[in-house]
């Protein structure tokens, strides 16, 4: 499979004197799509991740729980770079996309988040019409003719299942819809450039009940075609969508294993302890 | 915990260098250029300050061959044409005069209206208030300077009993009000930035809420209201044609000193009234440079001390800082030294303000009276803290609706005196004939379309200029010692008296190039002269576009240019457009900066080219009220026809500003 995805993935290399510059071979059949290994991060002095080394499954829903404050955030943010947007951060380790090291000097930052999606806490819509909210991404790489935009508009927006509500106002701003709709286009937005990663920082926070429910439905779609790494409060949430899931406490990921596992009969007393729910 | 891994590699993540990882691969060459012109745009303010300083010094160069610099400095007399004397003192003691009993006017109508909007009036209320305080503030100058003319000094005349109203008294009366605005809005952002837990805390104990204020929101904010004063002082002391127009200008210190009914002139209007009749490059000519020196001298210090109060201020409420504090000292000794300094503090200023008001009795009446006087405030002083809290709060409230009560009248008097006299005399005639018989007759069509083509250059050049500027320093850079000196410039540009700008301008874009006065040199002076507005007001629309859309863009894999040009820009642009009107509302009624560049008085034809001089309202407004015997009538309304532009361009600013506001509350509310 990741043979398949090797010409893509090549992508993100910076060609330098015609050579691809690669800090690591491709992997050959590896299930793993992203790779973390002894990850260290620092905001300022404060050490926000410990050594999180994590292996995240091709095609299926990851998802990390933990108290607030522990590093979940902080570290999702990390496979797609979008900790670069501080400037008080220090990370050491590495980080492996499908065998590539995306914390390699070399890496164009802007290609890879076009291959790793993010959906943020709070739906972040552009104060701009519908339709552009999802076309923004293909406009970035100069898909701008209309003829080729609407079907990726279209598709976008049903794939995130929120065409049938707004395909008769597709020039309304994006803010006058609901929460829910909002998010659900800022899952169409990152659709439209087709990446192989979602990832979604507590998507359902901001929501409520239905609107959550809506979107739930939405990544148990998603995943038939795309990996999806969501960080979530919600144990409830985690049994419902997940498939494997990680426990993060101050910083260090205490234990990774399938969610069944994890909410069953997890090893670390640690782990025990946050599910059921005897927590400071 | 160790922070080097063996065996892993070391990224150091910064913004920029995203963005240089970017232009080095694959951008293009707009985005290659994006940066470095930003940067130059910035750099401009620097540029600017520099060669001010520069020229005026190359200007004042010659100025103490003829005359010592210790007989500038300590001579009393100043009677450049008559005896060839270039004694300061009368100069700078008139500017301080008139500044101090401008303060003392305006200080405590200041704070305690400010007061009023930050704490007590209700919101619709509150709304009124800032418009009326944003609209004393853009009433120009000379239509104060006009109002001061006529209708105060005839008031302190006959109150009084005094052969001319013209005074020290009538600057400063004047000043206070023009220095009002600065106070009131810079205070009432210094009150609004008090956290409401300390508000709430102070009530929760039992305060009421004259207690809440004095006892807990007036000292958080202290240092925010002394840069309040501050900013007030060297507007007061920046200001020429309101001053000009009233204080008489006769070239002696008051006597005795405290003698507010004496005539003044101040280092400014010195300027204004003398710069026009020199010859360029004589003993009086250079000395006059000398004094903008001064000038340039005393608004730098001022504006310095605005900086540093305002940094330690930010610095107060920065979260990291307070962090550090809570850390290292234990609340308990630090509220014991605070209440120590602030002891002997109120006994070092209970003190100096007995001593200074004996002093000032004492000057205008017998040592009796002057005593009795003193003992009567120190009886205040002393029992006011045993009046019941119930009536000192009544006593602060009745002093804080007095205060409103004050400013609002104000306003009322001068609109309505500008408004009742004019409106007879405008009609269509007025407004598209040419002036006849030196403006006494006929209309001012060729001074309104002159104020038209000022402003619109004026913008033309600025605010591209001014959104460049802002953009570099809002997303291009992080804080360095290079960006302070930019800021710092745009902060000095921004205090800088229009009169300055004026002489700036007269050298650089009259006498270097040697046009003389054109309608281009005034564009470009007034441009200078609001770029820090628009500046600003970029950097802050800029500033307050939130992260999390602009996280939005780089998460589609956007780059930064792209972030900013699409969404950040667009985004802004409606506050850019407030500050544009806003800058535009200021170059309006403004006489210094373009009374040497670019106005002449009399034009029988509008100007053909930008190397034309033009007529203009404020300057027009200016000699018909003060030179032109019989002019009355036309400059009744020339200054209703000035005021009507100003009132129209601040409505637009703030119509523009309350459908941002209502935008982004919904923005909020349905997210
Ligand atoms: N930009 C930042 N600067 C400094 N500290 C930060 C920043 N973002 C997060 N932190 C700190 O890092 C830790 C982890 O935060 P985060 O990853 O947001 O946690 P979570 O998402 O699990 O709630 C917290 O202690 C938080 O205060
Ligand atoms: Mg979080």
């Amino acid at each position: 499979m990741s043979i398949v995805k090797s010409k893509k993935i090549s992508e993100i290399y910076t060609e330098k004197s015609g050579k691809y510059i690669k800090s690591q071979p491709i992997i050959g059949d590896s299930p793993f799509i992203i790779q973390s290994k002894e990850l260290n991060l620092w905001y300022d002095e404060t050490q926000a991740l410990i050594n999180v080394s994590l292996n995240i499954y091709k095609n299926k829903v990851t998802a990390l729980i933990g108290p607030s404050g522990c590093g979940k955030s902080t570290l999702i943010r990390c496979f797609n770079r979008m900790n670069d947007v501080y400037d008080n951060v220090d990370i050491t380790g590495e980080i492996f996309y499908s065998g590539l090291n995306i914390l390699g000097k070399k890496i164009q930052v802007t290609k890879l988040r076009k291959k790793i999606g993010m959906i943020f806490q709070k739906p972040n819509p552009f104060p701009m019409t519908i339709y552009d909210n999802v076309a923004y991404g293909p406009r970035i790489q100069k898909i701008n003719r209309k003829c080729n935009l609407d079907p990726i508009v279209e598709k976008s927006l049903k794939k995130a299942a929120l065409w049938d509500e707004v395909k008769d106002r597709l020039d309304d701003s994006a803010i006058s819809l609901s929460g829910g709709q909002q998010q659900r286009l800022c899952i169409a937005r990152a659709l439209a450039i087709e990446p192989d990663v979602l990832l979604m920082d507590e998507p359902t926070s901001s929501l409520d009940p239905i609107a959550t429910a809506k979107i739930e439905n939405l990544i148990n779609e998603l995943k038939k075609k795309y990996t999806v790494i969501i960080v979530t409060h919600n144990m409830q949430q985690a049994t419902r969508i997940s498939d494997y899931t990680g426990f993060m406490y101050l910083g260090e990921l205490i234990e990774f294993d399938s969610t069944e596992q994890i909410f069953q009969k997890p090893k670390q007393d640690l782990t025990k302890r946050y599910i059921g729910g005897r927590f400071g | 915990m160790v922070k080097t891994m063996s065996a892993t590699t070391v990224i150091k993540n910064k913004p920029s260098s995203i963005l240089d990882l970017e232009l080095k691969s694959e951008k293009s060459f707009t985005e290659k250029m994006v940066k470095p012109i930003l940067f130059f745009s910035a750099t401009f303010s620097i540029i600017i300050v520099f060669f001010q300083i520069f020229f005026f010094f190359q200007q004042a160069s010659g100025a103490f061959a003829e005359v010592s610099l210790w007989d500038f400095i300590t001579g009393t007399s100043w009677r450049p044409v008559e005896q060839q004397t270039y004694g300061a003192v009368p100069l700078i003691v008139g500017t301080f005069v008139t500044t101090l009993g401008a303060m003392i006017i305006t200080v405590p109508i200041g704070i305690l209206t400010a007061i009023y909007i930050a704490e007590l009036a209700p919101r619709k209320l509150k709304k009124i208030l800032k418009f009326i305080v944003e609209l004393l503030s853009g009433i120009p100058s000379v239509v104060y300077g006009y109002f001061g003319l006529i209708v105060l000094t005839n008031w302190i005349r006959i109150i009084f009993d005094r052969p001319t109203g013209q005074s020290w008294l009538a600057g400063s009366i004047i000043l206070s009000i023009m220095a009002l605005p600065t106070v009131i809005s810079v205070s009432v952002n210094a009150l609004n930035a008090v956290p409401v837990e300390y508000k709430e805390a102070a009530l929760g104990m039992g305060a009421n809420r004259w207690e809440a204020i004095s006892k807990v929101i007036l000292p958080s904010a202290f240092s925010g209201i002394t840069t309040a004063i501050i900013l007030g002082t060297g507007r007061a002391i920046g200001e020429t044609m309101a001053v000009l127009m009233v204080t008489g200008n006769t070239t002696i210190i008051p006597s005795p000193i405290t003698n507010i009914f004496s005539p003044v002139r101040t280092i400014t209007a010195a300027l204004g009234i003398e710069i026009p009749e020199t010859a360029i490059g004589g003993t009086h000519y250079t000395m006059l440079f000398a004094l903008v020196i001064v000038l340039y001298v005393i608004i730098i210090v001022i504006n310095s001390i605005a900086e540093f109060l305002s940094n330690k201020f930010n610095k107060k409420r920065d979260p990291k800082y307070l962090r550090k504090k809570k850390k290292k000292k234990p609340i308990l000794s630090l509220q014991k030294s605070k209440i120590i300094s602030r002891l002997n503090k109120k006994i070092f200023y209970s003190i100096f303000l007995h001593i200074f008001v004996f002093g000032l009795l004492l000057s205008w009446s017998n040592i009796w009276l002057a005593l009795i006087g003193t003992i009567i405030l120190f009886l205040i002083i002393k029992f006011y803290k045993r009046i019941p809290n119930k009536v000192q709060e009544k006593i602060a409230f009745g002093l804080i609706f007095s205060a409103v009560l004050m400013v609002f009248t104000t306003l009322i008097i001068v609109i309505g005196f500008v408004i009742i006299k004019g409106i007879p005399v405008i009609s269509w005639k007025f407004l598209l004939s040419y002036p006849r018989d030196l403006g006494r007759d006929g209309g001012i069509f060729p001074a309104i379309v002159g104020s038209l083509y000022l402003v619109g250059g004026a913008v033309l050049f600025a605010v591209p200029l001014g959104i460049a500027s802002g953009l570099y320093l809002a997303e291009y850079t992080k804080p360095n010692k290079f960006n302070r000196l930019i800021r710092m410039s745009i902060d000095n540009l921004n205090g800088t008296p229009s009169i300055v700008f004026g002489l700036f301008g007269f050298i650089v874009f009259c006498i270097l190039t040697g046009w003389g006065k054109t309608l281009l040199a005034g564009q470009l002076t007034l441009a200078l002269m609001i770029l820090p507005t628009i500046i600003r007001t970029t950097e802050q629309s800029i500033l307050s576009v939130p992260l999390d859309i602009r996280e939005g863009s780089y998460a589609l894999g956007a780059n930064k240019w792209y972030t900013v040009k699409k969404i950040v820009i667009p985004s802004a642009i409606p506050g850019i457009i407030t500050g544009t009107i806003l800058g535009m509302g200021r170059a309006i009624g403004e006489t210094a900066p373009i009374m040497f560049t670019a106005v002449v008085f009399n034009l029988r034809r509008l100007p053909n080219s930008p190397l034309s001089p033009v007529m203009a309202l404020p300057y027009h407004l200016f000699l018909l009220s003060t030179t032109v015997p019989g002019g009355q009538e036309n400059a009744y309304g020339t200054a209703l026809v000035l005021f009507v532009l100003v009132l129209i361009l601040y409505g637009m600013a703030t119509l523009f500003q309350s459908k941002i506001e209502k935008h982004s509350e919904k923005h909020f509310i349905l997210r």
